[in-house]
Formats: structure tokens, C-alpha cells, sequence
């Protein structure tokens, strides 16, 4: 510190209290990914402003409206391209409305609308920015999951097998229910099935690991391509399809995609809900202490008498149910389930974990850390579509931030040793 | 620690900067940027996203190419309006990512979406979100009926499966023990024709399908590892009928396999022709692969620009049937079909 620092610090005594405030907001693990979440939108919302869209709303017109449509000099046509209309003219009971082309879009005959648009932030408008949340609670709660298997030094190769087996399960038994099914069967039947098959597989995953000492790298491969193959085979088994559909209406409008104020904002509800509990296990529980002291050191924790097998076998269940309550959430949202539904998402999620902060070597990560991450991929994603970059760039955005992130977590670890 | 102060500090203002202009902008309704209002005629910007199902897959490339082809034609032949057109498709076939497309396109205002859609199930309801708020949809390859599209543009899946079978079994004289190759299951023009190849099967005596063989993901490698194993495990195979041809996109696929049995597959590619060329694969049905995008573009811009719509909801294209007599000619396509822009 330099002195004239110190000296301040010295004559106004309530500094200190509000610098280490700040440093310890700046201090946090997850301050950095907070900052590259701002720089990014701020980033968007400039280009956004730069290059507004069209946001567009239809309005249906009465059976017995009539449309003319209005050229520059303002004589009624039936039909017109669109570059020579300057206006419409809708007549109803005898009342006519104008409306200028630069409030109307067009009108479309088939569906008898008129497509108004607005101008609105490519980036900074309430749809986009609640989709960017929704397709990351996807990812992010699994993510949450994979952080306790992560700071165990383990890793969980199956959670994209299981979301799709979950999904299917969770389809095939909301399927039998029938479309009319009310909310109060659908919701326990939906979240408790998929949420069921998660925790099964994932405590299969943990079982085996702890119990044949085999590294879960191999246990879990070998359930993704287990799980894979019945997520094809059940569905064609049993419903003779790839595809389930027709579920319960009341599980999916009425509850995870129930709308609010024009947006579908549940998905997002649930995975706040789930970071905050993975920040309370984590870090405020024993059970949250004895994961980081095993992956800090699993054998110094064995002697310290922290039940080692057990708690890595409830990690892997944990991560398994939050796997299958994803999957819940995204049959819920697409009103079905395929079998190629979570396909590589692993990568995904292991990516969303390794942003966020938690170590490959274990000992070290956090569950919002994990949520901003899988946040910063979906940002990734996003700014992808709005720019117009090939989908190929994507992939090659995405390997580039991985690496990214784990280089500067290895350089903030170095400079913290020197320190220290 | 002062510079993370500083960065915060001003990102933030610019966060707010750009987050007061938004309510600016959105006050604003009538400065619209696209349309600039002229004496006469107006400008129009339409962009139109193409979703296909796979980035890796070569016919999609051909659809690329088409509808870039036709949004470039379109721009200069429609005074006054210029058609961009967006290629979004995911990696690896995934529904649940082109249903992300649809909604984030939508979200950017997206005037046009042509997609082939990996699952009608999981896409419905998005497309359905997509045409409530003003967006035109158009499918393509592989068809949502239910989603409320404006119309479906490719060939009927069912009667290229019969095709292919109408082909194959006259070869196997009377003794075929035939295996079907198919990709993603879940796939409803998949399904389709495998229907079609299995139905067609029982006009022909003394031809019996020995069983459906299906793979995910849908790359060559996969494909070709499916098919080198099914016909090392059963040698009694003497006809394939692959309804796409995913394992023809590599060099040698069919060693071990051409020499004991009599091949026909969709979609006459590059790599598929060298194939026919070669005598390895007698027939080949081709799809409308340049059209999917162009003619997709095409129906699109018709409906946004002149508010026209085509007479059916079903645009059925023909099928081509490539053979080594007319495979140099059919390739000669592709060349057209593949540049680059």
C-alpha cells in the first residue's frame, strides 16, 4: 500500500470498513465473471442501439373488417407489393382507420392481421434478455449439480444421458396421463419422475464409483452410452416412436410455461431457486464442508472421520435429480421429448462449471459461480445469433472461453501463491 | 483493484447509457430504420433465417447456397427491397437447439424462418409462438404440420422410400434379404420413408426386410461403423436401402459390403456419385437440396412482400434417380450448388 494510502486511511477511520466492503465485492470469486456479464451486455446493448429491430405485434381484425391497402397517392388497392404501400384502411361498420406503413408492417390475408412493429434494442429487450436467462436455467442447474461432483475432483460424463432419460421417462409417464390431466397429478407425476430416474442414475454413478474404486471418468462414460441407448430403446419399446408428445397441457401453460407479462420466466424461477440452495449446501452446511475437504484432500478427510463414500455417492445423486429436474423443466417448456434430447450437453455443463470458477483438481468451486457461467455461454450463444456468425464460430467461441477460463484461473492461483 | 473500479463504474453507466436509450427508442415507433419512405417506392430490408438440421450435413450446404442464391437474385430483381438471409443451424442435430434459434430469433425480429425440423413435437410449440407474433414460417426437408406453418416445401417422404424399394427389389430377382439404414428415429421424413421402403417390400415377392438399422448422431463415421458392423453380423444381407446417405460421404464405406449386395440410397452427392460412378451404389434418389433454401426463400418473400400465398400448404418437389449413366451430369450440379460465396 502506498503511503499516501495508508495516511488516508489513518485520519478517516471509517475507510477502512468501506474498503475492505469493496474488496471483498471485488475480492469474490464469482466478481470477475459479474464484470464480463456487464461487459458483454453493455457491448450488445451498444450494438443493439446501433442496429434496432422491428419487434412485431399482430392485430387481428373483426370477421367484417375490410382492408384496402394504400399507395403514395392514396388510392385504394386490393393487392400492392409492399415497397409501393404507403398506408391501410380498415373500414368496420362503416368506420374507417387509417394507419401509415411505418406503424404497419404489412397485412396478412390468410390469418386477416396486421403485423404492427415498433423499433426496440436488438439486445436490450425483454424477450431476448428473459430467453438468454431461460436457456441457461437449462444448463445452470445441472451445472450446480456437476460443481459438488467438480470440487470432488470427480466429474460426471452421463448428465447429458441422463437429462435425455429422464426427459423420455418423465414424457412416456405425463403421455399416459392424457392431455387433460390437472395440475395437481401433472406436477408431482412430471418433476417427480424425471427428478426419480435423475437421482437413480446418478446414485448408480456414485455407487459404482465408491463402490469398485473405479475413477468416475470411466463409471460415468460407460452410463452415458448406457443411458443413451435406453432413452432410444424405451420410447420405441414401449410407444413404438421416438418422440413423445401430447402431454399434459396444465404441466406445461400453467405452470413451466406459464406466461407473464408476454414472457415464460419459470425456468429461470427455478434455477435461481436451485443456486441459492447450492450456495447454502455448499457453503453454509456441513455436508457443503465435507465435499471441499474431500477435494481439497480426500485422504486427510477419510482420516479426519468425514464418511467419504457416502458423501461423494450423495453428491452424484444430487447431480443426477438436478439432471432429471432439468429435464422435467424442458419437457415442460417443448411439450415433449426426443431421444437425442441432451445430446453432448455434458460438454456444456462441465464448460458452464469450469467458467464459473470450480477446479478440475477439485477443492475450489461454487454454485453461482456455476449459474454466471452457464449465463456467460448462453451470452456467448446469443450475441452469436444477433451478429449473424456462423454457428460453426460458435463452437470454436466457446473451446477458445473454456481454455480462457481455466488460463486465468491458473494465473489468479499462481499470483495468490506468490502472495501468500 | 482501482482498475476493476474503473471498468465497473463506466460499464455501468454504459449499461444504463444504452438501457435509457432503449426506453427512448421504443418510445419512438415511427422511426423506423428499415423503411425509408420515398416518392414512389420504399425500402424494405426482409431477413429470413434458414435453420437446418445439422451444419455438418452436405445436402444443408446446398440449401445454404440456394437460399443465399435467391435472397442475392431476389434483391436485385424486387426494387427496393433488399433479402439478407441468415444461416443459424446447430453443429449436430439437436431440437431442443433449433428451438432456441427460433425463439432468439424471433426475439431479434426475424421477418422469416425456413427450418427442417428435428422434431415436430419439440418445435410446435415454438413455431406456433414464432407465427402468433407476425413471423412467416416456412419448413422444409422435414415437415411440423401441426405448427401452423405456411407450407412445406421438399419431396413426400413416404413415396422416396417406395422409390428407393421400387428400385432395389427388381435387382435382388426374386431373393433379397434387405437391410434399411436410417438416421435419427425421431426424425418424422425419416420415418416416412422408412415406412415407405417397408410397405413398398411387401409388393415384391421373395424380398423380406431383414430389420430397420437406425443411428444418432447423424455423422458418416457413425453411419459407416453402423453399416460395416449389421453386414459383418449378417452376411445373408444382399440389398440395402439407405434413406439418407449419410455413410456415402466418406471414401471406402462400402468395402466388404458392395461386393455382397446390391445398393440404393437417397441423395446423389459428390461423394455418394463417386460411389455410383464406381458401381458400388446403383441408384441414387435425389431430394430438391438447392431448392430446399431457394424455393423456401422464394415462398417467404412472396408472402411478405405481395401477402401471396402458394395454392397447397404441401409443395411437393420430383424426385432425381441418379444411375453411372447419368452421374457425371448430375455432378456437374453440385458444382453450382457448392461454391462458395
Amino acid at each position: 500500500m502506498s503511503k499516501s494510502a495508508a495516511d488516508t486511511q489513518a485520519t478517516t477511520p471509517k475507510s477502512p470498513a468501506k474498503q475492505s466492503f469493496i474488496g471483498s465485492l471485488f475480492g469474490h470469486q464469482e466478481s470477475g465473471l459479474v464484470l464480463v456479464i456487464i461487459l458483454m451486455m453493455t457491448a450488445l446493448s451498444a450494438y443493439g442501439l446501433w442496429s434496432p429491430i422491428q419487434q412485431k405485434t399482430p392485430i387481428t381484425l373483426d370477421g367484417n373488417a375490410t382492408v384496402k391497402l394504400l399507395d403514395s397517392a392514396g388510392v385504394e388497392h386490393d393487392s400492392l407489393a409492399r415497397t409501393e404501400i404507403s398506408g391501410y384502411r380498415v373500414t368496420l361498420n362503416g368506420q374507417t382507420t387509417n394507419y401509415t406503413s411505418q406503424t404497419i408492417e404489412r397485412y396478412d390475408s390468410s390469418s386477416r392481421t396486421l403485423i404492427e412493429v415498433r423499433s426496440a434494442n436488438r439486445f436490450l429487450n425483454k424477450g431476448n434478455l428473459v430467453q438468454i436467462a431461460k436457456n441457461a436455467s437449462f444448463f445452470a442447474i445441472m451445472a450446480v449439480g456437476m460443481t459438488g461432483v467438480i470440487i470432488l475432483a470427480g466429474i460426471d460424463l452421463s448428465v447429458g444421458s441422463i437429462y435425455g432419460l429422464s426427459a423420455i421417462v418423465g414424457a412416456m409417464a405425463m403421455n399416459s396421463l392424457g392431455t387433460d390431466a390437472s395440475l395437481l397429478v401433472s406436477i408431482p407425476v412430471g418433476i417427480g419422475v424425471c427428478v426419480g430416474v435423475g437421482a437413480m442414475c446418478g446414485l448408480a454413478n456414485g455407487a459404482m464409483t465408491v463402490g469398485f474404486n473405479v475413477h468416475p471418468f470411466v463409471i460415468t462414460l460407460g452410463m452415458m452410452a448406457t443411458l443413451r441407448g435406453l432413452t432410444v430403446f424405451l420410447p420405441q419399446y414401449f410407444f413404438d416412436q421416438q418422440s413423445i408428445g401430447n402431454l399434459p397441457s396444465s404441466f406445461q401453460s400453467s405452470f413451466i410455461k406459464a406466461e407473464f407479462m408476454g414472457v415464460y420466466p419459470v425456468p429461470i424461477v427455478f434455477m435461481i431457486v436451485i443456486a441459492i440452495a447450492g450456495w447454502f449446501v455448499l457453503s453454509r452446511t456441513v455436508f457443503g464442508r465435507r465435499i471441499m475437504a474431500i477435494g481439497g484432500n480426500e485422504t486427510a478427510a477419510r482420516y479426519a472421520g468425514i464418511p467419504v463414500g457416502r458423501v461423494k455417492i450423495m453428491v452424484y445423486t444430487i447431480t443426477g435429480a438436478l439432471a432429471g429436474l432439468s429435464a422435467a423443466i424442458y419437457i415442460g417448456y417443448l411439450g415433449s421429448a426426443e431421444t437425442n434430447a441432451g445430446n453432448a450437453y455434458e460438454l456444456q455443463v462441465i464448460a458452464a462449471t469450469v467458467i464459473g470458477g470450480a477446479s478440475l483438481m477439485g477443492g475450489r468451486g461454487t454454485a453461482m459461480g456455476a449459474v454466471l457461467g452457464a449465463i456467460i455461454i448462453q451470452l456467448i450463444n446469443n450475441a452469436m445469433v444477433i451478429l449473424n456468425v456462423d454457428p460453426s464460430v460458435n463452437q470454436i467461441v466457446m473451446g477458445a472461453a473454456i481454455v480462457l477460463a481455466v488460463i486465468i484461473d491458473q494465473t489468479k492461483q499462481k499470483l495468490a501463491r506468490r502472495k501468500s | 483493484m482501482n482498475l476493476y473500479r474503473t471498468m465497473f463504474a463506466t460499464t455501468a453507466a454504459i449499461t444504463l447509457i444504452a438501457g435509457s436509450s432503449l426506453v427512448g427508442c421504443s418510445k419512438s415507433a415511427n422511426k423506423a430504420p428499415k423503411k425509408t419512405a420515398t416518392s414512389e417506392v420504399q425500402e424494405v430490408t426482409y431477413t429470413i433465417a434458414i435453420i437446418a438440421k445439422s451444419n455438418s450435413n452436405p445436402p444443408f450446404l446446398a440449401a445454404k447456397t440456394g437460399a443465399m442464391d435467391m435472397g442475392k437474385k431476389l434483391t436485385e430483381s424486387l426494387k427496393g427491397v433488399t433479402v439478407q438471409v441468415n444461416w443459424q443451424t446447430p453443429p449436430q442435430e439437436d431440437a431442443q437447439l433449433q428451438a432456441q434459434y427460433v425463439e432468439q430469433l424471433v426475439a431479434s425480429g426475424i421477418d422469416g424462418i425456413a427450418i427442417s425440423v428435428s422434431d415436430a413435437n419439440t418445435l410446435n410449440g415454438v413455431l406456433k409462438d414464432a407465427i402468433a407474433k407476425g413471423v412467416v414460417v416456412v419448413t422444409f426437408d422435414s415437415d411440423a404440420p401441426d405448427s401452423g406453418r405456411m407450407a412445406y416445401y421438399g419431396v413426400d417422404d413416404k413415396e422416396a422410400g417406395r422409390e428407393l424399394m421400387r428400385q432395389l427389389a427388381p435387382m435382388l430377382k426374386g431373393n433379397g434379404t434387405v437391410a434399411v439404414l436410417t438416421g435419427n428415429p425421431a426424425a418424422s421424413n425419416l420415418a416416412a420413408r422408412v415406412q415407405g421402403v417397408v410397405e413398398e417390400a411387401e409388393n415384391w415377392e421373395g424380398v423380406n426386410i431383414k430389420q430397420v438399422y437406425s443411428f444418432t448422431p447423424e455423422t458418416a463415421t457413425e453411419a459407416v461403423a453402423k453399416m460395416q458392423q449389421v453386414q459383418s453380423a449378417n452376411p445373408d444381407i444382399n440389398g440395402w436401402a439407405l434413406v439418407g446417405g449419410w455413410p456415402l460421404y466418406t471414401d471406402n464405406a462400402l468395402d466388404g459390403i458392395y461386393e455382397n449386395a446390391k445398393i440404393v440410397s437417397m441423395d446423389p452427392l459428390p461423394l455418394p456419385i463417386a460411389y455410383a460412378l464406381k458401381g458400388q451404389v446403383q441408384v441414387l434418389v435425389g431430394q430438391p437440396y438447392y431448392g430446399w433454401g431457394a424455393k423456401s426463400v422464394e415462398m417467404i418473400i412472396d408472402k411478405l412482400h405481395y401477402d401471396e400465398s402458394p395454392e397447397s400448404e404441401l409443395v411437393i418437389a420430383p424426385f432425381d434417380i441418379v444411375t453411372s449413366e447419368n452421374a457425371e451430369e448430375y455432378l456437374k450440379k453440385w458444382d453450382g450448388w457448392l461454391k462458395e460465396d
